[in-house]
């Protein structure tokens, strides 16, 4: 995941997803053990469940685009993020990515408690596949986006969710990726914070740039995208302008423009 | 750096494109050097104590096992006391990549779940950091065996490339059983028993010549076994090792790396849904 390298015309096409859909079985246990397969042998008990993450999705965002992806909890958001940032492979479908994704969907930072937010930052970059060198030149940026002082060297067992939280979207906002994928990162941390990182997505802003962003704030996408796509059960259910997109799913959802989903930055 | 252009589309099953594999895993080896670097500092090897502590450890383990021989054997000598440091030093080397590889995919599950890469290295950066554990105790015997006045061979270069299959044997344990901890979470807890049986059937508490006849047919079980006797006869008795020990030995760590790689190279796209 370099930071830009070849510039993109707007209108260019940056990511296009084609008949996307996503099957997964995953384990009713949370933790899957020899102990409970032995235990469970004979009885013929189901181990996994399948799940269709993604069903039949079609999708091209624009180089100069703001997507804002909405949806209820479990409606496949996530996990097309995932599969855009190659993290998950598709089961059906084809996704063409023209580009460099930030595939820190931020919170690929912290993965080791124990090492220091440095360290964790460093290892996150290196194993996006950059550079030490562009780390390096990054690095002052980050830590000082994410106001952790010297806390960016105690281990990050020690860090709040919040600083945790600064930490991961310091990472993704500071490396400029041609794609940035924000999946509801925006919504912890404090005010301060809040207001702080909304101000860099809108820097992020450009012509040459695609920006994903997962949230459920409503009023933010709402301020800050250009196009909204609005996703149930797996399922694109409509695509367009933010506020009539947003308009739509309130009433879906039938909680009107209350303040629980604007609050929430 | 980037390919303008990545195509996801859906995997058959079997093993991805291995060149891109290859050259994806190249490009992120500085991965490999900067996770080993931070895991050792995490654990204070960056320290002269934590240092001291590598040191200590494995002499003061060796001093016990040396006891238990004393006591059961009655007698012993300080090529007995050689081959026991040598021997169980190359042993924790495999034993450390196995519980550090056990956890690999699991631990690492919040890099998984947000970022591509190839997972494979987080098994082998395991075995890196085993591999560092394991150098400065190479050193502690080379200083063992000189205080103990055993005379240097040119024969003891033999333990390079015994050396170099045990690293390969380690790789594809660590590789193999990192995978199968994603399957089946209670391997890491099964671990230290099937260390310590694997440590009891290779000859380090004996020699590889003490093994009563009728007991001969568990060399075949145990890719150490001959690993560890080459490693005796060139590092402690400065022999030649014997060629077929050498190449049953190279065909174990052979098959396991590949078998091990071949299972987690077809299963790790799936990892992110398993964790």
């Amino acid at each position: 995941m370099p930071s830009a390298s070849n510039s993109h015309k707007t209108n260019e096409i940056a990511v296009s997803v084609r008949d996307l859909g996503l099957t997964y079985t995953t384990a009713i246990d949370r933790r899957p053990t020899l102990k409970a397969r032995v235990k469970a042998f004979g009885r013929g008990g189901k181990q996994t469940r399948v799940i269709r993450a993604l069903d039949n999705v079609n999708l091209d965002v624009e180089y100069g685009q703001v997507l804002g992806v909405i949806g209820t909890n479990g409606a496949g958001k996530s996990s097309l993020m995932r599969v855009i940032a190659g993290i998950l492979p598709p089961t059906q479908g084809r996704v063409e990515v023209y580009g460099s994704v930030s595939t820190l969907l931020a919170l690929g930072v912290g993965f080791n408690p124990s090492m220091s937010g440095r360290d964790n930052v460093y290892l996150g970059g290196l194993a996006a596949g950059m550079s030490r060198d562009e780390i390096d030149s990054h690095f002052a940026e980050i830590a000082d986006f994410s106001e952790l002082g010297d806390a960016i060297d105690a281990p990050m067992r020690t860090y709040s969710s919040g600083m945790y939280a600064r930490l991961a979207f310091s990472v993704a906002a500071t490396v400029r990726p041609d794609i940035l994928i924000v999946d509801e990162a925006l919504s912890t941390g404090d005010a301060k914070f809040k207001e702080k990182s909304l101000n860099r997505i809108k820097e992020l802003r450009s012509d040459d740039r695609a920006l994903i962003l997962v949230s459920h704030a409503m009023a933010t996408l709402e301020d800050v995208c250009n196009d909204v796509a609005w996703l149930h059960k797996g399922k694109l259910v409509q695509r367009g302008e933010p506020t009539t997109v947003i308009k739509a799913y309130r009433e879906f959802l039938q909680v009107g423009k209350s303040a629980a989903i604007d609050e929430d930055v | 750096m980037s390919t303008p252009l990545q195509v996801y589309e859906p995997f058959r099953a079997g093993l991805p494109p291995l060149g891109k594999y290859r050259k994806s895993l190249w490009s992120r080896r500085t991965f490999i050097a900067e996770y080993s670097r931070s895991e050792l500092r995490e654990q204070h090897f960056d320290s002269a104590f934590g240092q001291m502590w590598l040191v200590l450890n494995p002499l003061l383990l060796s001093a016990v096992y040396f006891l238990l021989i004393v006591i059961i054997r009655g007698s012993s000598d300080s090529t007995r006391y050689a081959h026991l440091t040598a021997t169980l030093f190359l042993f924790y080397l495999v034993a450390n990549s196995l519980t550090g590889g056990v956890k690999s995919i699991t631990a690492g599950q919040r890099l998984i779940l947000n970022t591509a890469f190839p997972r494979i290295m987080l098994p082998i950066s395991a075995v890196v950091i085993a591999l560092f554990k394991f150098l400065p105790t190479l050193a502690v015997f080379l200083v063992i065996r000189t205080v103990l006045g055993i005379p240097f061979a040119w024969q003891m270069l033999w333990a390079i490339p015994v050396l170099l299959i045990t690293i390969l044997l380690a790789l594809g344990l660590a590789i193999t059983i990192s995978c199968i901890n994603v399957y089946f979470r209670d391997i890491a807890s099964f671990l230290p028993y099937m260390t310590r049986t694997l440590l009891y059937l290779s000859p380090i508490l004996y020699e590889a010549s003490d093994l009563k006849p009728k007991l001969k047919t568990l060399e075949l079980f145990n890719p150490l076994f001959p690993i560890l006797d080459s490693w005796s006869r060139a590092l402690v008795h400065g022999q030649v090792p014997h060629l077929s020990h050498l190449l049953i030995a190279l065909g174990w760590a052979v098959g396991i790396f590949l078998i091990g790689t071949y299972f987690f190279l077809s299963r790790e796209r799936e990892f992110a849904v398993r964790l």
